[in-house]
């Protein structure tokens, strides 16, 4: 613990050596009290699971039979599972549509709230309130706005004369529909981190280039924008990660469905341990889920160190 | 320099879930299991644990019954609760409290979960005790025993709810187009031109409706086609797949047909809605079952109910019974009176204030002529055409552990090829060939 630190430095003395002793001893208990009930937490509800589930992705097991060991079966099986790697296409093009989209769009946002206008406050509110929406909720909400019969945007298209669509229920057109839900939930996140990176940039970068001679545009990119390159470069990383464990939408909206289209590896996983019964192998995709992730982000991290983008 | 905290929302969080219920339960409670009394003493306090899986009005209807009970054995309590959110999570709920050694005396199941909770070992097998004719055990439908028995060793428990899908029509509909109402003389012929007529899509309204979801709802749907065109589900050592059959193929083709030759099928992505369509007026038939009319009643629609269409006279319908399963705590005071309780519970006279009140079918067909059953024929039209209906559920529905990942295997394709993807044979190779693989214990 940090209570090393927190001891005070003091004189040689035995007995006052003593006392500090009996001092740091308490400042290591008092440390331990405040941080143990979130350690018993942490270890009770994530690391122990995680571990015991890691030890389950080597059985077969379907909840009520005996478990059967089979070493790395599940993980072989996997390999070979076509539904599987349906599932990670999807996840693929999703992760492809929703990534750059939000980076962009955060970054469009941020740049349109940077300025000194009149309801700023309020702008700032109006593009935060959708993240702060649970994703049932927005679930909920998109699928009343998508609606192929009954939805408000098929309403608009059919008062203009446009064709109608199948949204949610046409197997191409369904992840494109829930990475712009997706989007709509979560540009918030990335405009705030833009925000707060722009705020950060001294004015005077901007004003020198410019003095300079450079045009708004030009002061923009080659002034700006690579001051951003290591919050970009964190928020690219955690929007990756949060598009490979879309779950929650899909759950909401369309539960993988039309014809599997929207079926992501977390829902492939959740519905082979929780509707298929088969633990030992919805574990088994999660950890590589997991490991795979990790690797992703291990690379990009070694990536920006060496191209020297600070972002960690 | 800000790390990300990777772990916080850990990948293997969902793979975590998985296991921190089991977790949890087991923590908490350790293991309650054993210790029980091994000699029958019928006076002796006894706690029983009940889980209903079932919500609002027919869950007050059973803690009511169960209130009763403890009334007329005041040694007995029983612990009712719902058990799970929906009774679909009952499953999962029932998984950890195996784990955690902490499960119910007397649970709700859905049939095809069966084979599953008597693999698990702690079910009891009341066997013996239903052959008393005091039971009267062939008072339940043949599919009802049949699932309470399902691999034919053991008897889990008693049949709970029965139900079975017959041919529901929009009389409003029907007159607007000029069509006479179907009879239990129609064949899928004359329902197939009806439902052709019946469309128009000018104002967004289909002859038929299907679910596409993949789910059981999609496949068990297809199962009275297969039947009444002479075909299995399973090969008679229930070994292998046996609905790629001819019987299959001109099942499928059928559905098919309609649904992308006719466009007289409404696609249902979702199991739900479209009930509320035939109920609002789109939709002119559906199949379906008793859980349908109490919508129907509220939505005040015009309706009929009629048996299935029928391939050469074979008006085959499918029913789900599900079940009252009872656990073994080897405790002979705890199996006394969680078998007596619902024995006490499935008795005609229980049962008309529970599964006749709330709408359900009755459980024995003999009830069919009480005052109860007709008082509520007469508010829900109808059900007593269901009930009779459960005499055409000849086949039940198969029992094997394999059938969940069965059923989704056929309903991906069946939505497939409603949707215009593959054909139906092709189709329900596919289909069979993964179930197949189910079957055989390969795979996950």
């Amino acid at each position: 613990m940090s209570a090393a630190h927190l001891s005070p430095a003091s004189g040689v003395g035995v007995d006052r050596q003593r006392s500090r002793r009996r001092r740091s001893l308490r400042l290591t208990l008092e440390g331990w009290a405040f941080v143990g009930p979130a350690t018993v937490l942490v270890l009770g509800l994530s690391i122990f699971p995680a571990i015991w589930s890691f030890f389950l992705s080597l059985q077969r097991w379907d909840g009520f039979s005996e478990p059967q060991n089979i070493g790395v079966g599940n993980y072989a099986y996997a390999l070979k599972d076509a539904d599987l790697a349906a599932a990670v296409t999807h996840t693929v093009l999703y992760t492809a549509l929703f990534v750059p989209a939000s980076i962009l769009l955060g970054l469009l946002l941020a740049v349109a709230l940077n300025r000194r206008i009149r309801f700023i406050g309020l702008y700032r509110t109006a593009i935060f309130v959708p993240f702060v929406a649970s994703a049932a909720a927005t679930g909920i909400l998109t699928t009343y706005l998508f609606s192929p019969q009954f939805g408000l945007l098929n309403n608009i298209l059919r008062r203009i004369g446009l064709p109608q669509q199948g949204w949610l229920e046409d197997p191409r057109q369904a992840m494109v529909v829930i990475a712009i839900m997706s989007l709509w939930g979560s540009a918030a996140f990335t405009t705030v981190i833009f925000l707060a990176a722009l705020q950060d940039i001294p004015g005077e970068l901007v004003e020198a280039a410019r003095i300079d001679g450079a045009t708004a545009r030009q002061a923009f990119w080659h002034v700006t924008v690579p001051q951003l390159a290591p919050v970009a470069v964190f928020a690219t990383i955690w929007q990756v990660i949060q598009a490979l464990q879309l779950f929650d939408l899909v759950y909401t909206t369309t539960r993988g469905g039309p014809l599997n289209a929207t079926q992501t590896v977390v829902y492939y996983l959740w519905n082979a341990a929780f509707r298929q019964t088969e633990f030992g192998y919805g574990s088994a995709v999660a950890w590589t889920l997991f490991l795979v992730t990790m690797l992703i982000t291990v690379g990009v991290v070694l990536y920006s160190r060496r191209a020297r983008i600070e972002a960690f | 320099m800000p790390r990300i905290p990777i772990h916080r929302r850990s990948t293997a969080r969902v793979a975590a879930a998985v296991t921190t219920v089991g977790a949890l339960v087991a923590a908490l409670t350790g293991c309650s299991g054993g210790g029980g009394s091994t000699t029958l003493d019928t006076k002796a306090d006894v706690t029983l644990t009940w889980w209903t899986g079932q919500a609002d009005e027919a869950e007050k209807i059973l803690e009511g019954l169960a209130g009763e009970y403890e009334k007329l054995h005041p040694n007995v309590k029983i612990d009712v609760s719902s058990g799970a959110p929906s009774t679909e999570d009952l499953l999962q709920k029932l998984s950890a409290s195996f784990a955690g050694g902490n499960y119910p005396d007397v649970s709700y199941a859905f049939g095809s979960w069966a084979s599953q909770l008597e693999a698990s070992n702690r079910t009891l097998d009341i066997t013996k005790q239903v052959a008393d004719p005091d039971v009267d055990w062939k008072g339940f439908s043949g599919a009802a025993r049949q699932t309470a028995r399902p691999t034919g060793k053991k008897t889990i428990g008693f049949p709970a709810v029965v139900d079975n899908i017959s041919l529901l029509y929009n009389t409003k509909l029907f007159d607007a187009a000029g069509i006479p109402y179907p009879t239990d003389r129609w064949t899928w012929d004359d329902f197939r031109a009806a439902a052709k007529k019946l469309t128009n899509e000018s104002t967004d309204t289909y002859g038929y409706a299907y679910s596409v979801s993949g789910s059981e709802e999609t496949t068990w749907q297809f199962w009275p086609h297969l039947w009444q065109n002479g075909g299995e589900v399973l090969s008679s050592d229930g070994k292998k797949a046996a609905f790629d059959s001819t019987a299959g193929v001109d099942a499928l083709t059928l559905l098919r047909d309609m649904a992308i030759d006719d466009k007289s099928v409404y696609l249902d992505q979702t199991d739900t809605k479209f009930g509320q369509l035939f109920a609002g007026g789109h939709i002119g038939m559906i199949t379906s079952g008793p859980w349908q009319l109490y919508d129907l009643k509220t939505a005040k629609t015009d309706y009929g109910v009629t048996v299935l269409p029928g391939t050469d006279g074979n008006h085959e319908t499918v029913s789900g019974p599900d079940l009252w399963t009872l656990f073994d705590h080897k405790d002979a005071n705890r199996a006394h009176w969680a078998y007596e309780f619902t024995k006490w519970l499935t008795d005609p006279a229980q049962d008309e204030r529970w599964n006749v009140e709330y709408g359900n079918l009755p459980l024995r067909e003999s009830e069919t002529s009480s005052a109860a059953f007709q008082a509520q024929v007469k508010a829900l039209p109808g059900l007593d055409v269901m009930a009779a209906n459960s005499a055409n559920a000849k086949h039940a529905r198969p029992t094997v552990p394999a059938y969940n990942k069965l059923s989704e295997a056929i309903g991906d394709q069946i939505s497939a090829v409603l949707q215009g993807q593959g054909t139906p044979e092709s189709g329900l190779k596919a289909a069979a060939a993964k179930a197949d693989a189910a079957l055989e214990g390969n795979g996950p």
